[in-house]
């Protein structure tokens, strides 16, 4: 019984570690050969250097494609999470008429391959007489984010009081100021999650933007997948993509630790007395 | 400063169920007025269509004369403690508390003034800097009361207020909120299932039941004279016993109670004919000896004897075949401390202390509702 119990241990632990490594052993070959000196990503390694940094950023095709995806990733966040917020707030009505026939539609994309939305997309574009753009590569993101978004604000307002809001109004707002006094400060934390999920998924998407992106104009993941067939490129997309693995961590670590201030905010407890206040049940990144 | 509310047939239907039926009420400027009934009896909604949180289905609901219908909450002289205080769990106490004197467009040193009276008021003065989070249950009840009081209006709803809060603490919050009504001087409607709580606290009370008030009176009244079977069985313990009114004489009715035994009754209905319901406090009923005989003394067996402190309460089982349960005072050491069950004892149900009520009727053919 005991020895079993022991080896149960061993390859429980030893899971874990394969598991570890399996998901971070990429990230880390990619950190390391960003400061390889050759131009060939092997072992052994000759040579540090951070030359492969400074000829990424003097690439303007390659910072262009870069800024691209950052713009279409903001706007695509700002714009679906505001989308997320008026789709909950309907779904949240006391009623709703065909309420499954709603929520199915609006989780619709998440089961939709992204290459049959993004042949559809150009399909559709072309029926208008419509070129294909960086706006259509937007549209096709806030598509594809919508359900995210609804995902991480609808389940935040539906648990809030809804005796807050009538309280609001009995305290003599009308309906909007309510809403901005009220529920807005309230879903910040869920609108921080929807904007940064919305972010990185447009950030990362491929299929849509390499069928609607406009020649000369890629978005990143495209400007890399083209770019790595070019061997004389490929140093330098490995200094990107590791400063991009760096700067995800670092987001993911601002935002965890903006949600907590805001929690403690809400909860009214300065940083010292975290530990010994009241468990509460806030919700964290509710997905 | 007004504050008289009228109810005029108001009803409200939810679908198919009614949670509302036909309710009259007038209350007058500065009474502190109870809604008592059970859970789905229609009494927070009632609540709720003064507040303007929900449209009547049909019927009034008057503020001093004018009729509400159309006017949103936020324009109601008219303002909610709720029974989740629904604080603002991202402003500070101050802000909670002045935040309808913001909407009204209050100057900036008067929002200070008002907020720091009515958190003076209600002993919150030194906390007005923290958060909701950071206060007791009895704090947080307190903000929302002040939150409400500080606008001044004619009317107070409170919706439960202290139903989450301990006993002792209720007891306690019970007194000051009374105190505090006397102190404003404006009309509270109090809305709860705890009838001690509405005794203690009202000056009159509405017992509702299935959407419609079963009787509106005082206190006393109430316990004293209930109009229905319903009202008896719900405040306080009481035993309700069927039987047949048999005749009339001299202003007490002989009721037939089965098996061959006949009692006489002076209170409620005395010239109801038939079946009906009859009904005696337990502290009205006396416990004597075995085989003493007079008019109203029935035989009875004690089923259980349950030891209270400030007495002793008795449930015996009557020859009649009701089980009647009786409260017998602790006199000090004269009180015998139990009776044994199956002691045989004869309980005396003096004339003066039994209420003739009619049959319920009609009441039950209304869907209770879910929810208040």
């Amino acid at each position: 019984m005991m020895k079993l119990r022991w080896a149960g241990r061993v390859a429980l632990t030893g899971y874990f570690w394969a598991f570890v490594v399996f998901l971070f052993a990429p990230l880390a070959v990619l950190v390391v050969f960003a400061f390889n000196q050759s131009m060939t990503p092997t072992l052994p390694i000759t040579g540090w250097t951070t030359h492969w940094f400074h000829q990424a950023f003097s690439d303007t095709e390659l910072t262009g494609a870069l800024l691209r995806s950052i713009g279409i990733g903001a706007a695509t966040g700002l714009f679906a999470t505001a989308l997320g917020i008026i789709a909950s707030i309907g779904l949240n009505a006391r009623r709703l008429r065909l309420r499954a026939l709603v929520v199915a539609v609006l989780l619709l994309p998440l089961v939709v391959p992204y290459i049959s939305l993004a042949v559809g997309l150009l399909v559709l574009l072309n029926q208008l007489g419509l070129r294909i753009s960086l706006w259509a590569v937007f549209l096709g993101h806030v598509v594809i984010t919508l359900p995210f978004a609804v995902l991480v604000i609808f389940p935040r307002l539906r648990s809030l009081d809804p005796a807050m809001i009538e309280a609001a109004r009995d305290l003599g707002s009308n309906e909007l100021t309510a809403f901005n006094l009220v529920t807005l400060p309230l879903l910040v934390p869920s609108l921080v999650s929807s904007f940064l999920i919305c972010f990185i998924t447009s950030f990362d998407e491929f299929a849509i933007a390499s069928f609607l992106a406009p020649p000369g104009q890629p978005t990143f993941p495209v400007f890399l997948y083209t770019g790595s067939r070019a061997p004389g490129l490929l140093p330098e997309l490995i200094a990107i993509g590791s400063l991009i693995v760096v700067g995800s961590l670092v987001v993911i670590a601002i935002a965890e630790g903006g949600r907590r201030w805001a929690e403690r905010r809400l909860r009214g407890i300065t940083a010292g007395e975290a530990e010994s206040a009241a468990p509460q049940d806030v919700p964290a990144l509710q997905i | 400063m007004g504050g008289e509310i009228q109810l005029v047939a108001l009803a409200k239907r939810f679908g198919s169920v009614t949670a509302v039926d036909a309710v009259d009420l007038t209350i007058p400027q500065g009474e502190f007025f109870s809604l008592l009934g059970p859970s789905g009896c229609g009494k927070t909604t009632t609540l709720r269509m003064i507040a303007g949180f929900e449209q009547p289905t049909s019927g009034q609901v008057l503020l001093d004369g004018a009729d509400m219908a159309g006017t949103p909450p936020n324009k109601r002289n008219v303002n909610t403690v709720f029974q989740s205080y629904a604080l603002f769990p991202h402003m500070k106490v101050f802000d909670n508390v002045a935040y309808g004197l913001r909407r009204g467009h209050v100057g900036r040193a008067d929002i200070k003034r008002r907020v720091g009276e009515v958190l003076e008021q209600v002993q919150l003065s030194t906390l007005a800097s923290r958060k909701p989070a950071q206060l007791s249950g009895g704090q947080q009840q307190r903000v929302a009361l002040a939150r409400a009081l500080v606008l001044k209006p004619a009317v107070l709803l409170l919706d439960e207020p202290l139903g989450s809060l301990d006993a002792k603490l209720r007891r306690q919050l019970q007194v000051e909120l009374k105190a505090l009504q006397e102190q404003v001087g404006i009309t509270f409607l109090y809305v709860t299932h705890d009838q001690e709580e509405a005794i203690t606290m009202s000056d009159r009370i509405a017992i509702m039941n299935h959407g419609h008030v079963e009787q509106a009176a005082t206190p006393r009244e109430m316990y004293e004279e209930p109009a229905t079977a319903f009202v008896a069985d719900f405040l306080g313990v009481s035993n309700l016993m069927d039987a047949q009114a048999a005749g009339t004489s001299g202003g007490a009715v002989t009721l037939d109670l089965g098996s061959g035994i006949a009692v006489e009754a002076r209170g409620g209905d005395v010239s109801a004919r038939g079946a009906v319901k009859v009904v005696i406090r337990p502290e009205r009923v006396t416990i004597e000896q075995a085989g003493v005989t007079g008019p109203n003394r029935i035989p009875a067996m004690v089923t259980r004897s349950i030891y209270l402190g400030n007495g002793v309460r008795v449930i015996t089982h009557l020859a009649t075949g009701h089980s009647l349960t009786v409260l017998v005072p602790s006199m000090g050491n004269d009180t015998p401390a139990t009776w044994e069950p199956g002691e045989s004892v004869t309980c005396h149900l003096p004339a003066s202390a039994m209420r003739v009520l009619p049959l319920d009727s009609g009441a039950a053919d209304v869907q209770p509702v879910p929810a208040t």
